[in-house]
């Protein structure tokens, strides 16, 4: 076998760069403990960690309420991946003058190859300090500490690890240069758990292959490499053989990627110019669906991808944006998106942004490869049908706002608003999960078929017209006889039957809130039972005589419909 | 028209196989092909047991009288045949949780939330583009014109759309079928006693040609 000698690379990984942003932004959170989380299937998980909260061992992937618990004083941002990329896009632009072909990956990494720089420098070392000087410039205000670190090797995947060594390694920990050749030695005693991020858009699939050659005992880069690779791929398939090029320090493909076909640029003229990030991107996302289409239709696969403008004063702005595993159409959109963002929004702030709306949009493949496992239905069908759906609700979101439209993930919950999780169109659902499982404290029977997120005010009065009340040991005071509400047919009527009380005591370990039932909740957190007060409530199931069957939420003394069996 | 001769007589199974093919490969379709099937109970009272792509279909009940539940079972149709359906929530108070329990697959049930009533026409017919079932709850004052477009637009594109007036109010527009819920009683509680385990509804399902013969029938609620 004859691996394909990688491209030298220079990978520049600036850490946390979720926390950097949030500090350009809040430039007060300098010294703080930051911790920047992402809402994904489990809540909001931490995505990116301070160093001062890393001290208190705060780190990613935990739930926020933890990382709340392991440190005091943590301060918690919500991510904004435009902005990071906005504030990214500013230390591309100060890498221009060093090379034309940087490449963007995400915020917070970029590589370029050095093959050039190297030589006009006087070597990796120089160029590397260079490039380091440069970085910390951007983004050091003099306050934070600069922590950029810098890799240099044969290929891609070894320089990014090769960011990740630490400075017990040899050096200052923030350079670190792999001599020619050497990658294969280098890359050997790595653990294979590595491999799992080049899986890109499939993270579990990654982690579980990692996991499977553990479990074979192939514990490091260097064990892999060191099998057959006709047996790799026969007994793994072509992940597999992706790892076992890497682990011995081959390219990323096992055929040098081809320059793309010219017809395949994707261009598009706005007319009238877009000024607002929105508008353009409603554009792009229709250029990248052609462009995803006609790599499809030829078979091929892109992974890097050339987003181009032209202003109406004549500017032209390139930049190149690299994803692991293969773009698909969402994530091409969302880097478009998040390049608009840095070229429209931060204008006027320096001079050389765009000056003017945006005239012309291109996409153009930086490099193909031969697809190899996507394929599509063969009668089209199914396939069709989705790609018409997807197409549809897209244009509404562009429409309407990204949140309105939205699938339901029914989750654990006792009151029936409480149960249900929505998510954007477009985002993973995350119900991979099997069903869930059946939930304490909830409303037995059939689920209603109207629900009012925010409680109905309405009248629950016993025989003698007293509201019924219920005390904190989930008594009531009368049997229900009379229901009014807005949200009922003829504004409700006489009780024919009841059931319940069914008393809740949410948030019992914290301090009592004074929040009334009809009032709208505060924010999300609170419309979904997670508000940080306590709170006491009871549900009543009550029957009315014209079959009209509700749940009535009775809460600090004030009764409200919550929902009706439709 | 005689079997292909091509084809020994006793190999039935590979004959239905190259029916399925030729079937998929065809351009036209019978329009019995063109029924989303319903679930039974309900699949009795409807003429060929199902929904016929590019009509409408109208669900109307006084308020709490099992329209929605009924809604859901249609919308059923389209996720059970693998299509999409999606739906237009003017309120937000579509329950969820009871869609999935009578049989909608939620993760190809897409819900429009907070539609204003003046672009409630823009985005019915923007679903009804690429989405084989649609149900729309109706705003109390929809235009006439934007009724017939909307309709019109169902039979263009050859999609099901499940009108859903608010409570009292009737469906101005034409429609296939007319389904009208009056309601039933609840089982399972009384004063004190356990929590409601359901109910069987009582449907009215009236229309136009096939289904002009007004029919009764009950389905059990779920919510």
């Amino acid at each position: 076998m004859n691996p394909v000698i990688p491209e030298r690379t220079l990978v520049c990984w600036c850490p946390a760069w979720a926390v950097s942003t949030a500090r350009r932004t809040d430039p007060s959170l300098a010294s703080a403990p930051v911790a920047v989380v992402e809402r994904g299937a489990r809540g909001l998980v931490v995505c990116a960690v301070s160093r001062e909260a890393r001290a208190e061992d705060v780190v990613i992937g935990i739930r926020r309420r933890e990382a709340e618990a392991r440190c005091a004083g943590l301060v918690v941002v919500e991510r904004d991946p435009a902005a990071e990329a906005r504030a990214f896009e500013a230390v591309a632009r100060a890498l221009e003058p060093i090379t034309p072909a940087v490449v963007l990956e995400r915020p917070g990494v970029l590589s370029f190859p050095t093959r050039g720089p190297s030589r006009y420098f006087g070597g990796d070392e120089q160029l590397a300090a260079r490039v380091l000087e440069i970085v910390d410039g951007q983004i050091v205000d003099g306050q934070v500490a600069p922590d950029a670190r810098i890799g240099i090797a044969d290929g891609a995947f070894a320089a990014r690890l090769a960011t990740r060594t630490t400075a017990q390694d040899g050096g200052d920990g923030r350079v670190t240069v792999v001599v020619p050749g050497a990658t294969a030695t280098f890359l050997a005693p790595w653990p294979v758990a590595v491999l799992g991020q080049t899986f890109g858009d499939r993270p579990d699939e990654g982690a579980a292959f990692a996991d499977l050659l553990r479990r074979l005992g192939l514990r490091t880069l260097g064990d892999l490499a060191a099998l057959p690779a006709p047996s790799v791929l026969g007994r793994f398939g072509l992940d597999g053989a992706h790892a076992h090029r890497l682990a011995s320090g081959g390219g990323e493909h096992a055929a040098p990627p081809a320059p793309p076909p010219p017809d395949l640029v994707e261009t598009c003229e706005l007319d009238p110019p877009a000024t607002r990030v929105d508008e353009a991107a409603f554009a792009a996302k229709s250029l990248a669906d052609r462009l995803i289409e006609r790599l499809d239709e030829l078979g091929l696969a892109c992974d890097r991808v050339i987003v181009e403008a032209e202003t109406e004063h004549g500017e032209r702005h390139t930049r190149c944006w690299r994803h692991e595993g293969g773009l698909t159409a969402t994530a091409l959109v969302a880097r478009v998106r998040w390049q608009l963002d840095a070229w429209l929004v931060d204008r006027g702030e320096r001079d050389e942004e765009a000056t003017g709306g945006l005239m012309l949009l291109r996409l153009a493949p930086d490099r193909v490869v031969p697809a190899t496992t996507r394929q599509l239905g063969f009668w089209g069908g199914d396939v069709a049908a989705h790609d018409l759906a997807a197409r549809v609700l897209a244009r509404l979101q562009g429409m309407l706002g990204h949140d309105t439209v939205a699938t339901a993930v029914v989750g654990g919950g006792r009151a029936p608003s409480e149960r249900i999780r929505w998510v954007p169109w477009g985002e993973p659902r995350g119900d991979a999960q099997p069903a869930p499982a059946p939930w304490p404290g909830a409303i037995p029977g059939p689920a209603p078929a109207r629900v009012h997120t925010d409680p109905v005010p309405a009248e629950l009065l016993d025989e003698r017209g007293e509201p019924v009340r219920v005390s904190g040991r989930g008594e009531a005071s009368a049997a229900p006889a009379v229901l009014r509400c807005a949200a009922l047919p003829d504004g409700g009527g006489p009780v024919a039957a009841w059931a319940g009380p069914w008393p809740h005591d949410l948030r019992w370990w914290q301090a009592a809130s004074g929040r009334e039932p009809g009032t709208p909740a505060r924010s999300e957190r609170d419309r979904r039972g997670e508000s940080a007060t306590r709170r006491r409530r009871a549900l009543w199931q009550v029957v009315l005589r014209d079959d009209v069957a509700c749940l009535v939420v009775v809460e600090g003394g004030r009764a409200a419909v919550e929902a009706v069996y439709d | 028209m005689t079997a292909a001769p091509a084809l020994p007589r006793r190999d039935a199974e590979a004959r239905a196989r190259l029916r399925e093919v030729a079937g998929r490969a065809r351009p036209l379709t019978l329009s019995r092909e063109r029924l989303l099937p319903v679930a039974e109970p309900l699949a009795e009272l409807l003429p060929g047991g199902g929904l016929r792509r590019g009509t409408v279909v109208s669900v109307e009940g006084r308020g709490a009288t099992g329209a929605t539940s009924l809604a859901w079972t249609l919308a059923a149709a389209a996720t059970d045949a693998g299509e999409w359906a999606a739906a237009v929530d003017l309120h937000g108070t579509l329950g969820m949780e009871s869609a999935a329990a009578s049989g909608v697959a939620l993760e190809r049930f897409p819900v429009v939330r907070g539609v204003t009533p003046d672009r409630w026409a823009t985005v019915v017919a923007a679903l009804l583009d690429g989405i084989t079932l649609v149900l729309a709850e109706v705003p109390r004052h929809a235009r006439a014109g934007d009724v017939r477009r909307i309709v019109a637009r169902a039979r263009e594109r050859d999609a099901v759309l499940v009108a859903l007036p608010t409570p009292g109010a009737t469906w101005s527009g034409e429609a296939a079928l007319r389904f009208v819920s009056e309601g039933g009683a609840w089982h399972g509680i009384a004063c004190g006693a356990g929590p409601v385990t359901g109910r069987a509804v009582r449907v009215r399902v009236g229309g136009r040609g096939e289904a002009a013969r007004h029919r009764v029938g009950a389905l059990a609620d779920t919510g």
